[in-house]
């Protein structure tokens, strides 16, 4: 009796047509994108010229690199104090022994993610404001007698994005905590190991997938961040895409906001790509052990 | 006889069906902005369009630019039949070809208008509005007052300030006219220009932002559109708009004819409606704008508002007005400058 060999991909083809045909799209707009970088900006019209490459000559000047520097540190910032906060929330969330306090951290990890951005960042104004909730405290306190510059900083905006930030890092955190092996750990306290020293040469070595996945998207979400510096930032602080949004939306220069789409595109991709051997290296070590 | 009569009305219930489509699609549709401007368009000049023509209108509405991309996508297939938008942005739209041009002897009304409503042979100007400084008198020293844009470099103003990031013409051409060149020669007003920097605290992004910080007193001092703070001021904003000798920086939102639109003489009526005098004065007192027409009877109470010109006189001793192709063609200019000197 003959049996059917099973197909080891079956819905391989299925699968991968919609992604295809997702990628074409995601192609044909960025062809437009680049065509458009090398084309005339014509004050006062909405068409656009011949070709030159005056655009991209533009990018040299001292405010886009500080822009972009400001894009690049802002974002490597935002991914490391986010990492930082939400790693004990994340284990708190999987190791808590009671329900309610696992719920109750679940209800103020996640609930932020259903207030949508703007919300958020205006709470934030409204902390961070020169009367807002934190200078008021320390007035009240005596600790100050004018309002401390908040808003309208690189720090203030840092600290909002590290808060729209934290529900994604911590549910990516949660799910690599949850799948440690408990045994692990209590092998290496069964040696003798202190409880500090087990999270430091087992839990977080094992977790690493998670803390490198969340770091990654966290970076490269902030690096496209628009409304949170456009609102805290109040154009004081620019970040890449509040420049595409002037040029593009504001100015009309449409080949120029093409330029710097681009250029947020490449610097994205270019941190990543640096990023990953270090990555590699951290991934080896953590195999080591 | 009876399959006869089924037939007969069968075919009656389907041209009846058909005929609906056929006459909702006579009606005026108008493009402009959503919230109040809607609301405001249509309490004063489509109702009484309607009431006139039998025509109903119908609103679409977005954002400036939003708008103006569609427009442009949907050149020679019209969505809208008339647009209603700030006037240089209007510049936009008929040197891309998106506005037919106006026949004046379809709009009579044209003749009671200031001379400054004929923006060009394809727009004229609905209302007007300035912007103007205005400070918050609870939170500034007491005394403190603005009789020209030069107070806004005082030092009482260090960190206060508040201005448009989406435009930054109005600070440029009064730096400008205080160095004394205009528009057209604007850079003469760089070095006054970047002597403000300590004092600008942000830069507001929309009509809510600027509002915002005006309320919570984050920048108690705002280069701001009058018709915000007359709002603000009604819910008991202790707020100051001052006109500076040099003049108030004027808006003027236009209303032009779509190209390409299948009811021309509807949408040259609908403008005529626009500018009747009647219409004019109930819209600004909706708008808590100027009006174009000349002989509108604004209620006195609105005409005494800061930058409500309702007299010649006034347009000419305290309206800073820039010809719309001059601000179309340079506000890109202008943005690239301020983003690139001023901002960051």
């Amino acid at each position: 009796m003959k049996h059917r060999v099973p197909r080891r991909r079956p819905f391989f083809l299925a699968f991968l047509l919609p992604s295809l045909l997702a990628a074409g799209l995601f192609l044909a707009a960025l062809g437009d994108v680049l065509q458009y970088s090398f084309r005339t900006f014509i004050p006062g019209s909405l068409d656009v010229g011949g070709f030159t490459l005056e655009n991209f000559l533009r990018i040299g000047r001292p405010i886009y690199l500080s822009v972009l520097l400001d894009t690049v540190t802002i974002s490597v910032l935002t991914a490391l104090f986010t990492l930082l906060l939400s790693y004990p929330v994340a284990y708190a969330l999987v190791r808590a022994r009671r329900d309610w306090v696992r719920t109750l951290l679940i209800i103020l990890a996640i609930t932020p993610l259903f207030t949508g951005e703007i919300v958020r960042t205006y709470a934030w104004i409204l902390v961070l404001g020169s009367n807002g909730f934190v200078n008021s405290l320390l007035k009240d306190a005596g600790l100050i007698t004018a309002p401390l510059s908040l808003l309208y900083t690189r720090f203030g905006v840092t600290v909002a994005l590290v808060q729209f930030s934290m529900p994604v890092m911590i549910i990516l955190l949660a799910t690599a905590i949850s799948h440690v092996d408990r045994n692990c750990e209590r092998a290496a306290a069964n040696l003798g190991a202190p409880p500090l020293m087990v999270f430091w040469r087992v839990t977080l070595p094992l977790t690493m997938p998670g803390v490198i996945s969340g770091t990654i998207v966290i970076f490269a979400w902030t690096m496209s961040a628009f409304s949170t510096p456009q609102l805290i930032g109040g154009g004081k602080v620019l970040m890449i895409s509040n420049l595409v949004y002037l040029q593009g939306l504001s100015t009309f220069n449409f080949p120029f906001a093409a330029v710097l789409s681009l250029l947020a595109l490449l610097v994205a991709m270019g941190s990543l790509g640096l990023i990953r051997p270090a990555i590699r290296r951290l991934e080896r070590r953590v195999a080591l052990h | 006889m009876t399959r006869w009569r089924l037939t007969a009305f069968a075919a009656a219930a389907l041209l009846a069906v058909a005929a609906v489509p056929a006459r909702a699609q006579d009606k005026l549709v108008v493009d402009i902005w959503g919230g109040n401007w809607r609301d405001g368009a249509n309490e004063a000049i489509a109702k009484e369009f309607t009431k006139r023509t039998g025509m109903p209108v119908e609103f679409i509405t977005g954002g400036t630019i939003d708008r103006l991309t569609k427009a442009k996508i949907n050149k020679g297939h019209p969505e809208s039949d008339v647009t209603i938008t700030t006037s240089h942005v209007g510049y936009l739209y008929f040197s891309d070809g998106l506005f037919e041009k106006l026949d004046m002897s379809k709009i009579p009304n044209a003749k009671d208008l200031f001379p400054v409503a004929i923006r060009s042979p394809y727009t004229i100007g609905l209302y007007s509005y300035v912007y103007t400084p205005a400070f918050r008198t609870d939170l500034m020293p007491k005394g403190y007052k603005i009789t020209s844009w030069r107070d806004l470099w005082a030092p009482e103003v260090k960190g206060k300030l508040g201005l448009p990031d989406f435009d930054p013409s109005h600070i440029i051409i009064v730096s400008a006219i205080l160095s004394g060149g205009s528009a057209a020669n604007w850079k003469v007003g760089i070095p006054l220009l970047e002597k403000l920097k300590p004092n600008i605290k942000t830069f507001y992004q929309s009509d809510a932002t600027s509002q915002d910080l005006m309320k919570s007193g984050e920048t108690p001092v705002q280069v701001l559109l009058s018709i915000n703070g007359f709002h603000q001021i009604s819910q008991g904003i202790p707020i100051t708009i001052a006109i500076p000798k040099e003049g108030a920086v004027v808006g003027i939102d236009a209303i032009g004819i779509t190209q390409g639109t299948k009811h021309s003489a509807a949408a040259h009526e609908f403008i005529n409606v626009a500018l009747d005098a009647a219409v004019q004065a109930k819209l600004c007192d909706l708008y808590r704008c100027g009006p174009m027409n000349m002989h509108a009877k604004i209620d006195p109470a609105l005409a005494k508002l800061p930058g409500v010109f309702t007299t010649p006189e006034q347009w000419k001793s305290e309206a800073i007005v820039v010809d719309d192709e001059t601000r179309a063609k340079l506000l890109p200019v202008w943005k690239d400058w301020f983003t690139e000197n001023m901002m960051h």
